[in-house]
């Protein structure tokens, strides 16, 4: 990665950019986060093609909707991460992409996408996959179908037969073991 | 404080991070994170933790894409001008920061991106043409160097046919040879076989060759590898007589040839004879001998 030629703005002048409509701000979001938001759409959707398809109409979408963001509701990353999950989700639940894929096991998309792409690990999160693994593989399962693999969190109790709070509890648990590790 | 710490333990923030909550209870949390700064702290630390989760999944996009986007883009920057009343319009049907069913909207903003797509498809089937193409030509060169190779391997194989033909006959000549040969040595040493050796007359002294005659069996073989009389020409040809009681009995033609086919030439049968001439007669031989033409003779020794 020739980091020297990336763009790389603090939130708040990255926010004042793309709602101004100055196109430097999506050059440099998606400096920063093509890779991410690319990792969190092929998981859902583990087709290249078609996952970067969604990746430009997601950075239309940021583009377009730049005046819906409204920073006092939350992180402008975690907004572009949920544009980019919502067109996935709405894409694989589509019907023609349910036509064309249907030999395609979706339960093994993480899998899958893993073994078929070279992920791209950032240096300060090396090792966060083993601590992940090391956590009791059922709080993450549920926090993967719901983050990686489209599903409700009222489709992953109904899926995995468990009442709505634990998998609320396990969804928690995990998340606090990922904040535990990136402290 | 303590109502915020409950709040904060339903597991309600993660839900509205993760975009898993209706309008209404978006709006909830909302509010909520307005009024505790320790819940819009801790809707920020699982936003953090969720980020580093994605960013830890990063996976490069492909290298041209970038340059798609930002084309894409700066074209619908250039219109957004013209577009200003539209989108002040559609700013009332606002999409909240997490729901799922906000995918939906400005579908038509993505049109021009199918187009671009299509663009692409064409320039690569363009590109397939032109490799289908010179594939094709290439083929055709290989095909046409395969034709010459072929042609000249069939033309090896008739040469080799025409050889192993040649040395197959060669073979067959010389088993035959071998054969005779064989039969004129068991001739000459056999009792039962009697060699006469014809000499030059007059008109031809240099002249010689040697007849075998079985009497029991009254065979009569012309040895060619003996013979020494000059060669006869397409119109002419040697008669063997056998004198029998004074008189020539014809015994057949035969050529003197410089490669006899044979070596062992069997002429008609014999029982008495007290001498054996050979004239030169007309092709085919004649029924009296042409006595003045008389090349050799020889008496039958006893």
């Amino acid at each position: 990665m020739a980091a020297t030629k990336k763009i790389s703005l603090t939130e708040e002048d990255l926010v004042h950019a793309l709602k101004g409509k100055e196109t430097i701000a999506i050059q440099a979001l998606y400096d920063m986060y093509s890779g991410a938001l690319l990792g969190v759409i092929s998981r859902i959707i583990p087709h290249q093609e078609v996952a970067e398809d969604l990746l430009q109409e997601t950075f239309i979408k940021i583009w377009n909707s730049a005046d819906h963001y409204d920073s006092s509701k939350g992180r402008l990353f975690t907004w572009m991460i949920n544009v980019a999950r919502n067109l996935s989700i709405d894409k694989l639940r589509s019907k023609d992409f349910r036509n064309a894929t249907k030999n395609q096991d979706i339960e093994n998309n993480v899998d899958f996408i893993d073994s078929q792409r070279k992920i791209t690990f950032n240096a300060d999160t090396l090792g966060l996959r083993d601590m992940v693994t090391a956590l009791k593989p059922e709080f993450n399962d549920v926090l993967n179908m719901v983050y990686f693999k489209g599903y409700t969190h009222v489709e992953a109790a109904e899926e995995l037969n468990l009442p709505l709070g634990t998998v609320k509890t396990r969804i928690r648990m995990a998340i606090m073991e990922l904040r535990k590790h990136f402290n | 404080m303590k109502e915020s710490k409950a709040y904060i333990e339903t597991g309600i923030l993660e839900l509205y991070v993760l975009g898993q909550l209706n309008v209404r209870e978006q709006k909830e949390v909302e509010q909520m994170a307005a009024d505790f700064p320790e819940i819009r702290e801790e809707i920020n630390a699982i936003e953090i933790a969720m980020e580093m989760y994605a960013i830890s999944h990063a996976i490069e996009p492909t290298l041209g894409l970038e340059k798609q986007i930002f084309e894409e883009i700066s074209k619908l920057s250039s219109k957004s001008n013209s577009d200003q009343d539209f989108k002040k319009e559609s700013n009332s049907n606002h999409i909240s920061s997490g729901s799922i069913n906000s995918g939906q909207t400005e579908t038509a903003k993505i049109i021009p991106l199918k187009q671009d797509h299509s663009v692409s498809t064409i320039r690569s089937l363009r590109f397939a043409l032109v490799a289908c193409i010179g594939l094709l030509m290439m083929s055709v060169v290989a095909l046409y160097g395969a034709h010459d190779k072929l042609s000249e391997a069939n033309a090896q194989i008739a040469s080799l046919n025409n050889q192993r033909e040649r040395f197959a006959a060669t073979v067959s000549y010389m088993k035959d040879e071998n054969k005779d040969l064989q039969e004129i040595a068991s001739i000459s040493g056999d009792p039962t076989w009697t060699s006469v050796k014809l000499a030059g007359t007059a008109i031809s002294p240099q002249a010689k060759m040697m007849v075998y005659w079985h009497k029991s069996g009254q065979h009569v073989m012309v040895d060619n590898t003996r013979m020494s009389l000059p060669q006869n020409d397409a119109s002419h040809q040697y008669q063997l007589w056998a004198i029998v009681n004074g008189k020539p009995v014809d015994l057949g033609v035969f050529n003197a040839d410089a490669q006899p086919k044979k070596l062992l030439v069997a002429m008609k049968e014999v029982a008495a004879a007290q001498a054996f001439a050979v004239t030169l007669e007309k092709r085919g031989g004649s029924t009296a001998p042409t006595m003045e033409k008389m090349v050799v003779q020889g008496v039958v020794s006893i």
